[in-house]
């Protein structure tokens, strides 16, 4: 029988306008420090900075399907060993990140090992735990200060920073494109996330691959939370272990959409122009996080897809979106 | 210090009976507990403050008070389980994680980093049992976790209703195949848990002290006992509270007080990692 | 002998699912195993391709032991199986899910893409390579579980009960297809409850009842077995048969 469909392939190359576009976004992003003030480029590199924590999240919590909760522990890990290695060794900062990024993956291989073994909820609950352990533990150490935290030499270039963080959530993104969306190995993710069950039985190795994701997904936060450190010069357990921290890559992610390429970015920007607009408009307030929590219990209900799900299924015509949501509100 | 211990175990095998239960029955892990507890602090101390009289006084209030939010609230979660989308009981996670979000962001909003207390005229006063002196708060706070899980425990046990939950609790299709409604099983499960938990929460006030991040603390507390426990498996409750009891006291007398939750999370998760159904192995 | 289980054992609590089951299968054959519900034709599946650990006794398969391996090495040695209420992955296209299987032998996309849209048109897919699994049918998420299990080049494919719920005209089908790829050299155990199904396909049956294997011959031997009616049909009938 003839193959029908065969221009409709799956996973073609994007259209060349699609590339046209990445390359614009890339230029406009290149060049955005020069005429922005000091303030706005702060905000930028944060945003820039969440878009990879919370794509990182992605590939173990999106792709793979098992929602670690206590991501936040590899940036933590990350921002101190780049501290410790920078203060106390006196080596530079080049090779702190790098070491960042391997000690992140090392604990990631290390825990990931048994606690992989769990499945979901257990697995949540576990990382969750060792998250937390992690913040503790550096409360309680003396070489990363312990409650009082670390204060790294200052180094005043914003663009620097800038661009060093676009670089890394450039690469994350690439590491995404690359391994996950286009290569036999997302797809055995994607099995695993789906069945778990029958990867296993039509030869996926499942713990292997398994492991191999999640420290992928602990690579990135250990390199950016070395920048982090670097950045603000001052870290303690709240700021870089905290469990917001974590709380903020699953609701980008969430929010843009988890298991897309995209999706990240998009629940990164959204998240964090909220932030800021109450920010502007209320002062410093927690009031953001009555809206992120909304936000996510509004995506789970509704659009599980993420934003990006919705602009997948051409939802955003006026009359459609009012139809669809009539439709699903219908309990 | 050993009192203490064993008290904030007491008032957690309250909470932690509820929160098996919603996992055994509904599938799933309510990451907002911690913020129920901290939603009835909170409450106890409003309506005493603005309407007078004890804050223990409204203890049945509070209860009925959670019991509605928690049926308002249940459709929600029904829904977020039992959704298209693959993996139900992760989508509940993330959806009662986002609920906790909530809470506390409007928790921190109206009520800031303040710390507060509750006092109640049990405050300050002792009573002499024999050759001990005991605070009295801590004694009604004892009595309290006693009696609400002997209730518990009887309704559990004794009354139809109670043998239905914990049978749809222990084999949910099973159940259903058998007649029972889990929908509405699921509703009454979690509204009784949002009740008994909104009414420690004023317990949990008067005895330590009330802020609007509280939740977390007391979420860990749960979590510990239930994972310890076995999800789902109520009478390892009990014991799970006991042991989480025990290890309080003792980090806080033998090791210092700031490795309190270090060690908390250490127990739960090496007991996740060895037996992850539960010391008893009991688990779902 | 591609595959031998020596008093395989394995129980659930106070529950002996499988009983010091001894099978063998020869290469190129088609073994049909039936049974009441319970007899624990599903549980030797699971404890074939690894996915149970079994609490005593041996599998063989192809001159090697398998009984402690994970499921995906089992599966890398030549052993597929299908499950008998489809698990597909579900947010994946028909032809995504058996890429996933071709992805065993190759790690190039074009290959394994090229190889998935054969064995899709092996089972007769083809047309729906595309569709997303959640808008396929019950039969064809059936035939995606053989695309899927032929994906990966089996030497031995295990079904488990591949007929049930299908219609009568998609029965047949169905049995073609297994003829065919018998024809092709695939040894074959097939789970099943219609007989008509394993009386036109099976070289031998063995019959299970609680566990045991209760007896092993040719399907027009089983038919009049007197312990095979027996445990389908109750003490009653053995005395009458």
């Amino acid at each position: 029988m003839p193959l029908k469909n065969a221009h409709t392939q799956p996973h073609t190359s994007a259209p060349s306008w699609r590339w046209a576009l990445l390359g614009l976004a890339l230029l406009i992003a290149f060049l955005l420090p020069w005429p922005l003030s000091p303030l706005w480029i702060r905000i930028a590199t944060e945003v820039i900075m969440w878009a990879g924590l919370a794509q990182s999240w992605n590939i173990i919590g999106g792709y793979t399907g098992y929602l670690s909760f206590g991501h936040g522990a590899f940036f933590g890990v990350g921002a101190y060993m780049t501290g410790i290695v920078m203060l106390h060794l006196g080596w530079p900062f080049a090779l702190g990140l790098l070491i960042s990024g391997i000690a992140a993956a090392l604990m990631a291989v290390i825990i990931g090992y048994p606690t992989l073994r769990l499945r979901g909820a257990y697995f949540a609950i576990a990382t969750w735990a060792f998250g937390e352990m992690i913040r503790q533990i550096a409360t309680i150490l003396e070489i990363t200060g312990g409650a009082f935290g670390m204060q790294l030499p200052a180094y005043l270039n914003l663009p620097f920073f800038y661009y060093l963080f676009l670089l890394v959530t450039g690469l994350t993104y690439l590491t995404t494109y690359l391994l996950l969306e286009r290569s036999p190995f997302g797809y055995k993710l994607l099995a695993i996330r789906e069945h778990e069950e029958a990867a296993e039985m039509v030869g996926v190795d499942t713990v292997t691959i398994k492991i191999k994701a999640f420290a992928l997904s602990a690579f990135f936060p250990g390199v950016l939370g070395g920048i982090y450190a670097y950045w603000v010069t001052y870290i303690h357990p709240d700021s870089v272990l905290g469990a917001q921290l974590t709380d903020f890559m699953v609701v980008m992610a969430f929010l843009g959409g988890i298991g897309s390429l995209w999706g990240p970015f998009l629940g990164a920007v959204v998240v964090q122009l909220v932030n800021r607009v109450l920010w502007l408009v209320w002062g410093e307030g927690t009031f953001y996080l009555i809206i992120i929590g909304a936000a996510i219990c509004t995506v789970v209900l509704f659009i599980p897809s993420g934003i990006i799900g919705l602009l997948q299924s051409r939802i955003f015509l006026p009359g459609t979106a009012w139809k669809e949501i009539r439709k699903k509100v219908k309990w | 210090m050993l009192i203490d211990g064993l008290l904030i175990g007491g008032l957690i095998i309250v909470v932690g009976i509820g929160f098996s239960l919603c996992f055994g029955v509904m599938h799933i892990v309510d990451f907002a507990v911690g913020e129920w507890v901290m939603l009835g602090a909170y409450t106890g101390f409003i309506l005493a403050r603005y309407f007078g009289h004890d804050p223990m006084i409204y203890l049945p209030l509070v209860f009925l008070i959670f019991c509605a939010l928690g049926l308002a609230i249940y459709p929600l979660i029904y829904r977020a389980v039992s959704g298209k989308r693959h993996n139900p009981v992760l989508m509940g996670l993330v959806f009662t994680f986002g609920l906790s979000i909530l809470a506390k962001g409007g928790a921190l909003s109206v009520w800031g980093y303040h710390i507060q207390s509750i006092t109640t005229w049990l405050s300050g006063k002792s009573l002499a049992l024999g050759p001990l002196t005991i605070p009295a708060l801590r004694f009604s706070g004892f009595l309290f976790g006693i009696l609400i899980t002997l209730l518990l425990m009887l309704f559990l046990y004794k009354t139809r209703l109670g043998i239905t939950i914990r049978a749809t609790a222990q084999d949910r299709e099973m159940a259903n195949l058998l007649g029972t409604d889990v929908r509405k099983v699921g509703a009454l499960v979690y509204s009784l848990y949002a009740g008994v938990t909104g009414m420690s929460g004023i317990l949990i006030g008067a005895l330590f002290s009330i802020h609007a991040a509280m939740g977390v603390k007391y979420c860990t507390m749960a979590f510990f006992v239930v994972v310890l426990a076995g999800m789902g498996y109520v009478p390892g409750v009990i014991i799970a509270g006991l042991i989480l009891g025990l290890l309080q006291s003792f980090v806080g007398v033998y090791i210092g007080g700031r490795y309190n939750l270090l060690a908390l999370f250490m127990v739960m998760y090496g007991v996740l990692l060895i037996t992850p159904k539960g010391i008893l192995r009991r688990g779902i | 002998m591609l595959l031998q289980s020596h008093d395989l054992t394995k129980s659930f609590g106070g529950l002996v699912a499988v009983n010091q089951l001894s099978l063998k299968v020869e290469k190129g054959t088609i073994l049909g195993i039936i049974g009441p519900n319970g007899s624990g034709k599903t549980t030797f599946f699971n404890l074939i391709t690894g996915m149970l650990p079994s609490d005593s006794g041996k599998v063989i398969f192809n001159g090697q032991e398998i009984t402690k391996l994970r499921p995906h090495r089992i599966a890398r040695l030549g052993v597929g199986r299908t499950f008998q209420i489809p698990a597909p992955f579900s947010q994946m296209t028909v032809l995504e899910n058996v890429m996933v299987s071709a992805f065993l032998h190759t790690s190039s996309m074009k290959t394994a893409k090229k190889k998935a849209e054969e064995v899709l048109e092996k089972v007769g897919l083809d047309e729906k390579a595309d569709f997303q699994v959640l808008n396929v049918t019950l039969e064809d998420r059936k035939r995606l579980e053989l695309a899927r299990a032929l994906a990966i080049e089996p030497i031995l494919l295990l079904l488990d009960e591949v007929m049930s719920g299908l219609t009568p005209v998609e029965v047949k089908s169905a049995i073609n297809l297994i003829k065919q790829m018998h024809h092709q050299g695939l040894t074959i155990i097939v789970v099943e409850h219609v007989m008509d199904v394993i009386l036109s396909l099976c070289d031998r049956v063995a019959v299970l009842d609680y566990g045991r294997k209760i007896a092993e011959d040719t399907p027009q031997k089983i038919v009049n077995h007197p312990e095979v009616i027996r445990a389908y049909l109750g003490e009653r009938y053995r005395a009458r048969g």
